[in-house]
């Protein structure tokens, strides 16, 4: 009889999928908080600068877009490292369940805080 | 023969010991290994900075005194370490990062590639590190 493993199988090239489409975006998108951050830390950006730049449907949109991709780009890359070091199934597969719960609520919550700015 | 198939058959019902990946005390340390698992290692560090970077956004967007104090923040010793770490975390995942899909698009899968790849991006984040580190002190 074949043994089925959590995680193998099946649903590999899916999660290969969306880990690189996730990557493309972020590859674009993570940037640019990082750029936000040192423009405030360097002076450069003021609180009204800071809030013309956020403020905005289109910087929602991206906002929305980055943390889309974090939430499935870290999901599925801590999901690979738990079944490369955890060889428990017993204890691997809460540990990735709770971390789908985990990331859930904080793409909930997170994207909560950037549709209620400026509102 | 009795004895034989009884042999196999008991190898058969035993689990087998495969070698479970990544074997880090078993396999040879090497660049290409080095560059994979500080991937990995960025990464977490980016999972981490994605809501403190949303907290402190959330911070700044509040009152003018929340933005002043937010600010003042960013300079303490602590979040600028912070800020540093990220910073270098963010340029080594973006080019490792960049240095996977072009491994996945059949690009540098020569063994010698794959370590000229891995070596050059490791000293991108080292440059990005000290340019980072002078910018930020």
């Amino acid at each position: 009889m074949r043994r089925r493993e959590a995680g193998a199988a099946h649903n590999g090239l899916d999660e290969w999928y969306w880990q690189r489409l996730s990557a493309v975006v972020l590859l674009v998108l993570l940037p640019l908080p990082f750029a936000l951050l040192v423009g405030v830390y360097c002076g450069r950006l003021d609180q009204l600068g800071l809030l013309d730049l956020l403020d905005s449907f289109t910087s929602r949109l991206l906002h929305t877009a980055l943390i889309l991709a974090v939430i499935a780009h870290a999901y599925l890359g801590l999901k690979m490292i738990i079944e490369d070091y955890v060889h428990t199934a017993g204890l691997r597969v809460p540990l990735i369940g709770s971390m789908l719960v985990l990331t859930g609520i904080s793409g909930l919550w997170w994207l909560a805080i950037i549709w209620a700015w400026g509102g | 023969m009795p004895d034989t198939s009884r042999h196999e058959s008991a190898a058969a019902s035993r689990p087998l010991a495969r070698p479970l990946s990544p074997r880090l005390s078993v396999y040879r340390w090497h660049v290409g290994m080095i560059a994979s698992l500080a991937h990995r290692a960025s990464g977490m560090v980016l999972v981490l900075f994605v809501p403190f970077y949303l907290w402190v956004l959330h911070g700044m967007t509040a009152s003018p005194d929340e933005f002043d104090r937010m600010q003042r923040m960013l300079h303490q010793p602590l979040e600028r370490f912070t800020l540093w770490v990220a910073g270098v975390a963010i340029i080594y995942h973006f080019c490792s990062g960049i240095r996977f899909l072009c491994l996945d698009a059949g690009w540098g899968e020569s063994p010698r590639m794959m370590r000229l790849t891995a070596r050059i991006v490791l000293a991108a984040a080292a440059l990005a590190a000290v340019v980072l580190g002078v910018l930020l002190w």
